[in-house]
């Protein structure tokens, strides 16, 4: 028995369908403008490649392409591996000052990136850290981790610790308790965390702006530094490229791999 | 079965627990924390410490939000703009993210479950620009329309409150999914199937079984949307136009506009105390839902 | 506690920046501007590199107090800086940048001389800044909305307009213009209150706030403003370039003048070719083909300016001793001054919606 009745099922998928196209609304137009030849996004669209064209020449436009995706990947693997482990520890054990270390995670979420990235600016100079793609990946994890650590705490939240115990007493290991009952279960957590990690050092302009060093810098910094004067479509077009690429490597990945939390 | 605390010992685990959260504690400590602390420390003070400059330890700059009611009105602005942000995303997110675990099945959730996301591999710069283009008179909408009507309409929504929010809302929308989908997917259908032939009705079970066992997702996703709305001053500039003044843009303008840091570092702390303080408010009301 | 002041951690700074810079090479030169500011067209550093071998690269800021930390916090960095000259003075104040020696800059001999001697540049008898170019902000309008260009700021007060009028969201810009309109000197402002008074009766006909020359293009390409505070070399940028129905105008009130200079920052590792780089900024052949292939402001070089045709803004109009009369020129505007003006631009904006 369901909760809602069948018939309803359908109205339910439109629903879905809805939302998702509210959240590809821009995608849409962000693509349909990296084919109008008009560098204000003039109404009508007058076909054209060009911002193609000119980005295959951009060299310097790719490489913060390329700089973006590895700092983004590294990023998310450093922090979801960090914060899933904090989770585990802030969700299992007790101890004083562990509220403490959960109100820790908000600063880093509430103060503005423009004031976190200028004292890390201050700060990675006072101690030699200095700035380039070491320092911008040492900030994308520190900014990735508290939005990992709440994710995969809420998905704990549901965990039965009965079975962790039961592995236990039957004389598994913590490390096999760890990796055959809790991780299994906490799964579509751990994605949802990386996902969003990925997101957030993807999409980071604030702190990868102030720790860039001159020719060595990432997409979004491009993109900010090119605000005053106005950036061209050529944006549109690699990020079409960037969202068709992973768009086709997610579906690949939905067809092979299962992590919905299905048992 | 939902979030009964771990058993355990009276006395503090604080051993096992440390080799699992030190790496990452560390990692914000020195990125983060550190700092920070030098923006509490300028905070307290009367000028920045350049060579020409001199300075003395002061309170003025936390007494400066209390001397003109143009910031405190401004963050109640703010503080209003992430709660309404935050319920569109419950109202749009949560039904959406029950659709996706309990009623959708087989490939097409994991599908879903990677697209929800995948929009927020672009820039954030780009899809605000992208909405301008959508929302402003002369643009999509307005083109779109006037191509189907027999009659000329004029839709211009662009530069006010309520393209703030749209911006705002999509920016934030995943997380509320996201979060949701991973408690409702949680619960065990056959609880829903007891309580019902028990003779439940469907609110009901929504009420006093769904909600409640989904409330640690909402709770997390609406953290995650709630605290950097409230500071948020990118969107509100590009898309409201007269109407996108808000704390976060006061709190940008003393670094950028002027040079003096130590005010909008104070600025930054009392909005991260008062962000706090409504969680701290929320907490309890939250967790007699529980 | 009080020892451990910023000059300190920036020395740490410049410690740590020593061991790290090991990778950079001596014939890199290392600039830092607005983007798309004239120095980073690609003709003209490819240009400048098979001229002399240095390799240009760039980095960029997108507000003066931005520029200022990142030579604060990046000593040795940067070899050359485009410094708007109203916050040249406080760069050599904090030993940001260091003297210039105009020996080295041939094209220097053309400059115009109240600019290449200005006290905004100089300091003790040594140049800190060589005059670069100079703009004015003032009012642009769209063709589309006017048969002829107006000739007073007060259009933007006209309720014929209202809803299609723009302002950049800058205090210092919105206060200086509004001393300008109300008959004042923007760099002594005596009524404040008049100020306010004209700012709050603008407000209702303002449509946004610009921060960028993109916005501003947009926005006339989509038919959404009628008149706005704008930038000569923007606008000049925007008709030759892109074709758009914008025309600069210098109201019968006057309009704002600015200076940006080039510096070189204290430190720098390749002055030389710094000096060699400011030399070819200022040269006429690269200001006339900047000119007339993009959109600039006016030279600081005479000589260039002459190089430009008759009929040319930069030259016909901006040239022109009438013109030139009516323009203020910003000069250095004290912390103090600059913290009221933004109280009182957030006041308006916070009350206006």
């Amino acid at each position: 028995m369901r909760l809602f009745p069948r018939f309803l099922n359908g109205a339910g998928q439109l629903y879905v369908g809805l939302v998702l196209a509210f959240l590809y609304l821009p995608i849409f137009i962000m693509v349909l403008m990296s084919f109008n030849a008009s560098p204000f996004y003039q109404l009508p669209i007058d076909w054209s490649a060009g911002w193609y064209t000119a980005l295959a020449g951009n060299s310097q436009l790719i490489a913060a392409t390329w700089n973006s995706v590895t700092i983004a990947l590294t990023t998310t693997a450093i922090a979801t591996l960090l914060g899933t482990a904090a989770s585990l520890a802030l969700y299992r054990y007790r101890f004083r000052g562990k509220k403490l270390l959960q109100a820790l995670l908000f600063p880093p979420i509430a103060i503005p990136w423009l004031i976190t990235g200028t004292a890390m600016l201050i700060f990675f100079f006072a101690v030699g850290i200095g700035r380039g793609l070491h320092a911008i990946l040492l900030g994308h994890v520190a900014l990735a981790l508290p939005y990992v650590i709440v994710v995969v705490s809420a998905r704990l939240q549901t965990f039965a610790p009965e079975l962790e115990e039961a592995a236990r007493s039957l004389g598994a290991s913590q490390w096999q308790v760890t990796r055959r009952v809790t991780l299994p279960w906490i799964a579509p957590g751990v994605i949802a965390g990386a996902l969003f990690a990925f997101a957030v050092s993807f999409d980071q302009f604030v702190v990868s702006y102030f720790l860039s060093t001159p020719g060595q810098t990432t997409l979004p910094v491009e993109i900010y530094a090119a605000i005053r004067k106005g950036f061209t479509p050529e944006i549109n077009a690699v990020s079409t490229i960037i969202i068709v690429l992973s768009m086709t490597l997610m579906l690949l990945t939905a067809r092979y791999f299962r992590f919905g939390g299905e048992k | 079965m939902t979030a009964a605390p771990p058993p355990g010992a009276q006395h503090s685990q604080l051993r096992p627990a440390l080799p699992l959260l030190l790496p990452a504690y560390l990692w914000l400590t020195l990125a983060i924390f550190l700092p920070l602390s030098a923006m509490v420390f300028f905070s307290f003070m009367t000028d920045l410490p350049l060579a020409d400059r001199s300075w003395a330890m002061t309170l003025g700059n936390y007494a400066a939000f209390f001397e003109t009611d143009l910031y405190g009105r401004l963050l109640l602005r703010s503080l209003r703009l992430g709660l309404e942000v935050t319920l569109y995303c419950v109202l749009i997110g949560f039904p959406c993210a029950y659709v996706l675990a309990k009623v959708l099945k087989g490939r097409s959730r994991e599908a879903i479950f990677l697209l929800v996301i995948l929009p927020f591999w672009s820039n954030g710069l780009v899809r605000i620009f992208s909405w301008a283009i959508f929302l402003r008179g002369g643009g999509v909408i307005d083109s779109a329309l006037n191509a189907v009507l027999p009659f000329e309409v004029s839709v211009d929504l662009m530069y006010s409150y309520p393209a703030v929010i749209i911006g705002l809302v999509h920016s934030y929308l995943p997380y509320m999914v996201l979060t949701c989908y991973l408690t409702l997917q949680a619960i065990d259908d056959s609880l829903i199937e007891a309580a019902r032939s028990l003779g439940a009705s469907r609110l009901t079970v929504l009420r006093r079984l769904i909600v409640p066992l989904a409330m640690p997702g909402l709770i997390a996703g609406a953290v995650l949307i709630f605290v950097p709305v409230v500071g948020s001053f990118m969107e509100p500039r590009i898309l409201g136009g007269r109407s996108g003044t808000f704390y976060g843009t006061v709190i940008e303008d003393q670094f950028v506009a002027v040079f003096n840091w130590p005010l909008g570092a104070a600025l930054s702390f009392i909005l991260l105390a008062v962000v706090l303080a409504v969680l701290a408010l929320a907490a309890p009301v939250l967790r007699r839902q529980t | 506690m009080r020892k451990m002041n910023l000059k300190h951690i920036v020395s740490a700074a410049a410690l740590a920046g020593m061991v790290t810079a090991g990778a950079v090479q001596a014939d890199e030169l290392h600039v830092l501007n607005w983007k798309g500011y004239g120095t980073d067209e690609a003709w003209a550093t490819a240009a400048f590199e098979a001229k002399t071998g240095h390799k240009v690269i760039h980095d960029y800021f997108n507000s003066e107090q931005e520029m200022l930390t990142k030579l604060r916090t990046n000593p040795g960095t940067y070899d050359v800086v485009m410094i708007n000259a109203a916050f040249t003075g406080q760069a050599i104040d904090e030993a940001l940048i260091q003297p210039i020696d105009v020996g080295k800059i041939s094209n220097a001999a053309g400059l115009a001389p109240e600019m290449a001697r200005s006290e905004l540049l100089n300091a003790e008898g040594a140049a800190y800044g060589v005059p670069w170019v100079w703009g004015v902000t003032s009012v642009a309008v769209n063709d589309k909305a006017f048969d002829a260009p107006p000739s007073s700021v007060e259009v933007m007060w006209d309720a014929a307009h209202k809803g299609k009028v723009v302002l950049r969201d800058d205090a210092l810009e919105a206060v200086q213009f509004a001393a300008l309109a109300s008959g004042q000197n923007i760099n002594d402002i005596k009524d404040l209150d008049k100020v306010r008074d004209k700012l709050a009766s603008l407000m209702p006909q303002i449509r946004t706030f610009w921060s960028s020359e993109n916005d501003w293009n947009q926005m006339v390409a989509a038919g959404q403003i009628d008149v706005g505070t704008y930038w000569s070399g923007s606008a000049s940028r925007a008709k030759t370039s892109f074709n758009l129905p914008v025309t600069f105008v210098i109201p019968k009130e006057g309009a704002i003048g600015w200076l940006d200079g080039l510096s070189i920052p204290a430190g720098a590792k390749n002055a030389e070719g710094a000096h060699a780089f400011i030399d070819f900024m200022i040269a006429p052949d690269f200001y006339v083909e900047w000119d007339q292939k993009v959109g600039a402001p006016v030279s600081a070089n005479l000589e260039a300016v002459a190089g430009l045709d008759e009929t040319a803004f930069n030259r016909a109009v901006l040239g022109d001793p009438a013109v030139a009369a009516r323009i203020q020129f910003q000069k250095p505007v004290s912390d103090e001054d600059r913290e009221k003006y933004l109280k009182l631009w957030q006041e308006l904006k916070a009350s206006s919606q």
